[in-house]
């Protein structure tokens, strides 16, 4: 194994990991009420029954950023030859 | 009813007029929208909830024209992003593809600090000196733009192709991010957006292009996001104001991207330079006395 390949696969791993966690944080934007969210979350606010859609939507798009980062990394390997 | 009194159709014509042009001139329609209420005497506040609403269908029928002025360009680059997705490559020979890819790049920094950032933005800048303040800086970037630009060879190439063969992928990031500018009233989206396509190498023409591609994601986004305003009470009272302020806007918007895109053939961000600096220092000193 090229050393490059193993950076290229935890690169990848990592940009999966990443991607998971930021589609269940907008989840629970989506769901949770501010006063419900883990207090370390930006909203996070005692007593709020406002629901922050704004941080979901954009929890969300970089967790999808995320997997198609990782879907192209994955992807054929073109020969710098051709 | 209060809310009639405060856009009547004189002023949601007016207003939706402007909105049309300065949304694409790069001359920050924002900042317009705060001071020239401020400057004829209206009651019209930046943060006032109906006044946000009528925005909200102006801006939608500035991106609707955008999306129809280009949409053989979107036809192409949805195709090339579905190209790129199913070979798991953006192909060197695919500039439709590479385009589609640099417009998602440069937006997605613009929606987060949109997203995040906008109601605080709006609520510290909202007030009409400070607009004018902004409209001059906005000359001043212009200006700065102009003098800092990097020219690079044009090739025969078209138009969508050579900006695909310019702009780096660091670069779109950095000319999206310079969008999120614009929730700076008096500072302009597609002013930073030009101005940016300026220092990465691109000619006024294929700057104004990228600016114009890179708009209508966000500035559609935008409005839907705040479309249930609109239609729930927000909009009482206001939606037939607003329904001919889109109107209006939606024509403005046409012409204005039609000229712009021919203006910008021969010319340069100069013209938009000064009125920013004159209009902003004016109006600023205007404010104080």
């Amino acid at each position: 194994m090229l050393p490059g390949m193993r950076n290229d696969r935890l690169l990848v791993a990592v940009a999966v990991v990443a991607g998971i966690a930021l589609v269940a944080i907008a989840i629970v934007y989506w769901a949770e009420p501010a006063r419900s969210l883990p207090s370390f979350f930006p909203g996070h606010e005692a007593g709020s029954g406002h629901h922050h859609t704004k941080h979901g939507i954009a929890a969300f798009f970089v967790g999808l950023a995320c997997f198609v980062f990782a879907w192209f990394r994955t992807g054929p390997k073109r020969n710098a030859s051709t | 009813m209060i809310v009639l009194a405060l856009i009547s159709y004189p002023r949601a014509i007016l207003l939706g007029l402007l909105q049309g042009v300065s949304e694409l001139f790069p001359v920050s329609s924002l900042g317009h929208s705060v001071i020239l209420p401020k400057l004829l005497g209206w009651n019209i506040h930046q943060n006032d909830k109906y006044f946000i609403t009528f925005l909200v269908a102006t801006h939608l029928a500035t991106a609707l024209v955008l999306l129809g002025f280009f949409w053989h360009d979107w036809v192409r680059i949805v195709k090339g992003l579905g190209r790129s997705l199913r070979n798991r490559e953006i192909a060197p020979d695919d500039p439709d593809a590479k385009l589609g890819w640099l417009l998602v790049v440069g937006t997605i920094p613009a929606g987060l600090l949109g997203l995040l950032l906008e109601h605080k933005l709006r609520s510290v800048f909202a007030s009409a000196p400070s607009a004018a303040a902004f409209l001059a800086v906005n000359g001043a970037l212009l200006y700065g733009a102009e003098l800092l630009r990097r020219r690079a060879p044009q090739t025969e190439a078209d138009d969508d192709a050579r900006i695909a063969g310019q702009v780096r992928w660091r670069d779109a990031a950095l000319v999206g991010t310079a969008q999120a500018f614009a929730l700076i009233p008096g500072l302009s989206r597609s002013g930073a957006t030009m101005g940016g396509g300026l220092l990465v190498g691109l000619s006024n023409k294929d700057a104004a292009r990228f600016a114009f591609l890179l708009a209508t994601p966000i500035i559609g986004a935008a409005a839907v996001l705040k479309l249930p305003e609109l239609f729930g009470s927000a909009g009482d009272g206001v939606r037939g104001p607003a329904l001919v302020g889109a109107v209006c806007s939606a024509c403005t918007a046409y012409l204005a991207v039609r000229f712009l895109m021919r203006f910008f053939e021969t010319r340069t961000l100069m013209p938009f330079a000064r009125y920013c600096l004159v209009a902003g220092i004016a109006a600023t000193v205007y404010f104080q006395v």
